[in-house]
């Protein structure tokens, strides 16, 4: 099979949104949420970037779209950089993260 | 680095972040069951797709930069990736909510004086 990672991003956005339909935290309509997401989103950048550009991470080229962030012209990076799809990746990991954290503290704040 | 690189990364990552449970006082770090909580939910999803996704051969890890130490098949420093990665986006979510608290409280605050000057 081809293209596998990127179809497993694509199952894991539905798994997200499917989340929140479950989990009902509002997340999606709180800004400080978004604001969150951009600053996550760029630091994300530099530590996927050296964790690819180095290598300590490889990725198979027929598993993906094939689309990159580059990395600086540098002795110390062999590797070829960040697949797009770490993007998506990284959004439903943090995304689900927060929302597990938002749900966990309205649960253990109300005693049952 | 060589061999402790990746880990080392890791230690970057809580490093950056631990001044804003030090200084801004998040209090990240003292909500022990809700954190413990919110990182087996992510973690054990995740976790569970980079398992599949190695042994399907989307990914690989480069041993240059690990210890070598494995767990069913993956670095050990993968398995650390998905507490510290998640801890970080919580430590930054909750260091944003203070934040806009402090500045809707300072704008609030303005507000009053102004209004309060107008009126003398």
């Amino acid at each position: 099979m081809r293209l596998g990672y990127t179809l497993f991003c694509l199952a894991a956005l539905v798994i997200t949104f499917g989340l929140e339909g479950i989990l009902r935290t509002g997340l999606f309509r709180d800004r400080r949420y978004w604001i969150t997401l951009g600053i996550v989103a760029f630091f994300q950048v530099l530590v996927d970037g050296w964790l690819t550009c180095r290598p300590i991470v490889t990725y198979a080229p027929a598993q993906f779209s094939g689309l990159r962030f580059g990395c600086p012209p540098s002795r110390l990076f062999r590797g070829e950089g960040m697949p797009l799809e770490d993007l998506l990746f990284g959004f439903a990991m943090i995304t689900q993260g927060l929302m597990w954290w938002q749900w966990w503290g309205r649960r253990l704040d109300t005693p049952p | 680095m060589g061999n402790f690189e990746y880990l080392a990364l890791l230690g970057l990552c809580l490093a950056v972040t631990l001044p804003l449970e030090a200084v801004l006082h998040v209090g990240v770090y003292r909500q022990r069951r809700r954190l413990l909580s919110c990182i087996g939910c992510v973690a054990a999803v995740f976790i569970s797709w980079d398992l599949i996704g190695a042994r399907l051969g989307h990914w690989g890890y480069n041993p240059t930069y690990v210890t070598g130490l494995r767990v069913a098949g993956l670095p050990v420093e993968e398995y650390l990736f998905f507490v510290v990665v998640p801890l970080c986006a919580i430590l930054a979510f909750e260091a944003v909510c203070a934040t806009l608290g402090d500045v809707s409280n300072w704008l609030t605050a303005r507000r009053k004086r102004l209004r309060e000057r107008i009126r003398r």
